[in-house]
């Protein structure tokens, strides 16, 4: 069983700056990248994608509820209610994860997103021993993606 | 031109129904919104859009799945597909079920706007 790599995890790296970018005009800044060892960091609203095929693992979006507020407003959403910061970060997920086939190929099959509110935790069995997280910021706000990536072959 | 939105997130959804209407576009009209292939099917079975954007990752019927069911239904109808999945295989297979253009996830409003431009280009 192959691990991912630093190149590997750079593919989320850029992909949810570009998401930013070309959504909202207005690039995320990446605070920091790294294998996170314990807890797993997350914020309020988190929306989460599972991997199979040839590969299995999730990636997970996670973002305060300001963060998510401002990025419908962004996108001239003016409904910012529970369901829409839900699909917010659900919808983020599910871009980072399928932009990531580009890189990965087809064999990276993506679930349709889950999402969840508060505390519960996203990742119960993560399936490396370290996730790689990335903490960014925009709008001075802040959000994590967190990808647990493992090649099945 | 009737445009039907295929999409499970009602952000998005919302998103391309919005831009399309400001897109100042002649003769667009929105028939309808679906959040999965089976929704979309019954829009279809009853009125027949022009133009559909298809997202591909939805539950209950996938979008691809969709296009070849709206295809065998009408083999004339317009199909943009709007996905995240951006690597060659699914694009090429959208394509070949019947699709009729690929707009990566995430589009900016102007490329939603020239995206739907084309279809109305060939339209008219």
């Amino acid at each position: 069983m192959a691990d991912i790599n630093e190149t590997d995890a750079r593919v989320f790296i850029e992909s949810v700056t570009h998401y930013f970018e070309q959504i909202t005009g207005h690039a995320a800044e990446i605070r920091t990248a790294y294998l996170a060892s314990n807890k797993l960091p997350q914020f309020e609203y988190t929306g989460l994608i599972d991997f199979s095929g040839q590969f299995r693992g999730s990636v997970y979006f996670s973002a305060t509820s300001m963060m998510a507020a401002r990025m419908l407003l962004a996108m001239r959403e003016s409904d910012t209610s529970n369901s829409n910061l839900l699909d917010i970060v659900g919808e983020v997920a599910n871009t980072i994860a399928g932009n990531a086939r580009k890189h990965f190929g087809a064999g990276l099959e993506i679930s349709t997103p889950t999402t969840s509110f508060g505390n519960r935790v996203a990742l119960t069995s993560p399936t490396r021993a370290r996730p790689f997280a990335i903490e960014l910021q925009w709008q001075q706000s802040e959000a994590v993606v967190v990808v647990d990536l493992e090649n099945n072959i | 031109m009737k445009l039907l939105i295929v999409d499970d997130s009602s952000v998005i959804r919302s998103r391309i129904a919005r831009i399309s209407n400001e897109s100042r576009l002649s003769n667009l009209n929105i028939i309808g919104l679906a959040k999965n292939g089976n929704e979309a099917v019954r829009i279809c079975k009853v009125m027949q859009p022009d133009l559909v954007t298809m997202d591909l990752t939805m539950p209950e019927m996938d979008g691809v799945s969709c296009i070849a069911e709206l295809i065998g239904m009408h083999p004339d109808m317009n199909i943009l597909v709007i996905s995240a999945l951006s690597d060659r295989t699914t694009a090429l297979q959208a394509l070949k079920l019947g699709a009729r253009g690929f707009l990566n996830k995430p589009f900016s409003d102007k490329q939603l706007i020239d995206a739907l431009m084309e279809f109305q280009g060939a339209k008219e």
